[in-house]
């Protein structure tokens, strides 16, 4: 693992907290520590972050809010941690911003594997040979990380440029949820459809002149997704 | 503990209720019919004999006026062989016009017209008509008909005289309105049972608003409430139903809601157990041996310990009612594959049907992944690991199996083994065990259940030793884009 990741963990409870860092340092990472939502968005602007861990349940600021005001300064991978995950916090917490979450109580393990996987996708976000791809007025270039519409630039965090480049790896091949999670996600197990279904619609308001009819990232007949030419 | 209804020894309330107004409305209007029968019967007859005593009076004075200046026998001429004597020419002037049947008795001899016989007079009538009388008497003929007798004594001839009428049109008539009556009797005994059923239905509905408000209680809708202002008759029982349902929900709640804050506030301590033996276990080589050994059997039983929480949450969820479905569409093939993946027995051959890219299913992914798994689990550690999983598509359904060559599961014990914490294989499966958590097998019964599908344990297809855990669920509604919202 690349030497100096820098992980902020922002949970009230004290004891998980110590836990927690104490796997991820064995992991070899840094960390800094958050107990509330003011701290967190402090120690975020202070120091430099490569994720940022998020229990939902904050006293004060709550984790949606932290994720949210962390989005919109920065495109750093976020995981939240949600206490069920059958939930509307899980969607709730993608929809702020968040690119994984996990279920309490998750094994260390567990968590250093997303963790990983963030990290491959913001540092590593080419699509293999193709260095343009052009899809309508879309101009996709996978080695820069960057998406134009009509010559302009659009700003995507890595996980929405991750799905698009995917899909656009194929134009007009349908994608199912599982082969995307898999892909994008990098799991190699059963994941959930929920993660990927709130990142396209986010990534549908970002490429999609209109995102209530969407003319490139369609959905196909509920089993997945694919980029419409 | 699952109570058997009482046997049924009687008929329903409501098709007693039936019955009691049918046989009151066939009694009454049978009664009806039978006064109205008689007494008809009675007046037609009446006139009838009025009508024929008429007659036969005015037959009598015209026999009576043909032979009063008849010399006696001595005194008459006699008449030539197969010619008619007197008497028969006045009877026979008399009758020929209208085809009366009737007899004469004069001078000791009978003389018929139309065809009567002597004998064909009932014996009472010619009693009554000999002593000086005038009678008449209801009989029946050889072939079953009713039969008007009417005799007079015609005093200046010395002569018995009588006649039979026919009453063929007096029997039409009566049958007629028989028929009519009995119809009518049953008609109204089916009209009685119609009212009964429709005012023995109306009555029990306040008690079926019962009975499915309680059907809705006992399937988990606890806010159900019985309107206590609908009917003042039923008010009490309403309103003691009404509070018994609420001390019912308020201890359930109680209960699940219990369960739930204790595997909450597990979790927590639960967190911070598994970070740290996972940084022990990264480190069980820097460890002396015997506490390399305690950490392996620490984190052993943490992880069985948090898998415990974990399904105790999902339990005391489903059982707060709070539990819905997240429904998707999924490809059946595909998500097998995945999840068996992830399972105890990541190597096992899943069979696919010849129809596997058809079977798109809307199913909640999470828990559908955990029937299986758990499934899979447990044949892993009660039945020596998993040897099939499939599935298929039928109709409506799709059907999925886990089978395993284990000891399978005694018939006694196929329900119970969705229970609770309850281990299946006896002493001998609860040794062979040390991660379950007790609970994995009514998790899948509860999800199957929130899928409304079916789960049930069976033998081997091939009848070989071994378990064989079958699960059905509905195909759902693929046709919708199944993301969330």
């Amino acid at each position: 693992m690349p030497v100096g990741t820098h992980i902020l963990t922002v949970e009230d409870d004290e004891r998980i907290r110590q836990a927690v860092k104490l796997a991820l340092l064995d992991e070899g990472w840094a960390v800094s520590e958050a107990a509330n939502g003011e701290d967190a968005l402090n120690v975020f602007t202070a120091e430099p972050t490569d994720v940022v861990l998020i229990d939902i349940m904050l006293p004060g600021i709550d984790g949606f809010e932290v994720c949210r005001s962390i989005r919109r300064r920065s495109d750093v991978p976020i995981i939240m941690v949600t206490a069920r995950a059958d939930t509307h916090d899980v969607v709730a917490g993608l929809e702020a911003g968040a690119d994984d979450y996990l279920t309490k109580p998750f094994a260390p393990k567990e968590l250093s594997a997303r963790i990983r996987a963030l990290l491959r996708r913001s540092r590593n976000a080419d699509s293999g040979e193709l260095d343009r791809i052009t899809v309508g007025d879309l101009e996709i270039r996978p080695d820069e990380g960057v998406v134009n519409r009509g010559g302009e630039e659009l700003h995507l965090t890595k996980t929405e440029f991750k799905l698009l480049v995917e899909l656009a790896s194929s134009p007009g091949k349908v994608f199912s949820r599982e082969a995307l999670l898999e892909r994008v996600w990098g799991y190699d197990y059963f994941g959930d459809g929920r993660l990927v279904d709130v990142h396209i619609r986010r990534l549908r308001t970002k490429v999609e002149a209109d995102p209530a009819s969407p003319r490139y990232v369609v959905t196909s007949r509920g089993l997945g997704y694919k980029l419409q030419t | 503990m699952a109570r058997r209804p009482p046997r049924t020894r009687r008929l329903g309330l409501q098709a007693r209720v039936a019955l009691f107004y049918a046989l009151g409305a066939l009694l009454f209007s049978s009664a009806l019919a039978g006064t109205a029968f008689v007494v008809t019967r009675n007046r037609l007859v009446d006139s009838a004999a009025e009508r024929a005593r008429d007659q036969v009076e005015a037959n009598a004075g015209r026999i009576r006026n043909g032979l009063e200046d008849l010399p006696p026998p001595d005194q008459r001429e006699a008449v030539a062989e197969g010619e008619l004597d007197t008497v028969e020419l006045t009877l026979d002037g008399t009758f020929r016009p209208n085809r009366t049947r009737s007899l004469l008795v004069f001078e000791g001899e009978s003389r018929s017209i139309g065809g009567v016989e002597a004998d064909a007079v009932p014996q009472p009538l010619r009693i009554v008509v000999q002593d000086g009388s005038a009678g008449q008497i209801i009989t029946t003929n050889a072939d079953g008909q009713s039969l008007l007798a009417i005799g007079v004594f015609i005093a200046a001839i010395d002569a018995e005289y009588y006649e039979l009428a026919r009453l063929d049109e007096l029997d039409d008539t009566l049958a007629t309105l028989r028929n009519i009556l009995a119809g009518s009797a049953i008609g109204t005994a089916g009209l009685g049972a119609a009212l009964g059923a429709w005012s023995a239905r109306r009555l029990l509905r306040p008690i079926g608003n019962v009975s499915r408000t309680a059907q809705r209680i006992a399937a988990g809708d606890l806010s159900e409430r019985l309107d206590p202002a609908v009917d003042p008759d039923l008010a009490r029982l309403a309103t003691s139903f009404n509070s018994m349902v609420a001390t019912l929900a308020e201890r359930l709640e109680r209960d699940s809601r219990f369960a739930s804050d204790v595997s909450h506030e597990l979790r927590s301590p639960l967190m911070t157990l598994t970070a740290s033996i996972e940084v022990l276990e990264r480190r069980q080589d820097q460890l002396p041996e015997v506490a390399g050994q305690a950490v392996e059997l620490l984190g052993t039983d943490i992880r069985r310990f948090q898998r415990l929480v974990e399904d105790l949450l999902e339990i005391s969820r489903a059982d707060a009612g709070a539990a819905s479905l997240e429904l998707s569409p999924l490809l059946l093939s595909e998500f097998l594959e995945q999840v068996v993946a992830t399972t105890a027995a990541p190597g096992v051959e899943i069979s696919h049907p010849a129809d596997a890219d058809d079977l798109i299913i809307s199913a909640d992914k999470r828990r559908l992944a955990q029937i299986i798994s758990n499934l899979v689990d447990n044949a892993d550690k009660y039945g020596g690991g998993a040897t099939d999983v499939g599935y298929e598509g039928r109709g409506d359904v799709v059907r999925l199996w886990v089978g395993d060559r284990g000891a399978g599961v005694p018939l006694a014990d196929r329900a119970r083994i969705f229970d609770r914490f309850s281990r299946a294989g006896g002493e001998a499966g609860r040794r062979a065990t040390a991660t379950g958590s007790g609970l994995g097998l009514s998790l899948v019964a509860e999800h199957v259940r929130l899928h409304e599908g079916r789960v049930w344990v069976d033998d081997r297809p091939d009848t070989e030793d071994g378990a064989w855990f079958v699960v059905e669920i509905p195909v759902g509604d693929v046709e919708s884009d199944g993301e969330f919202a």
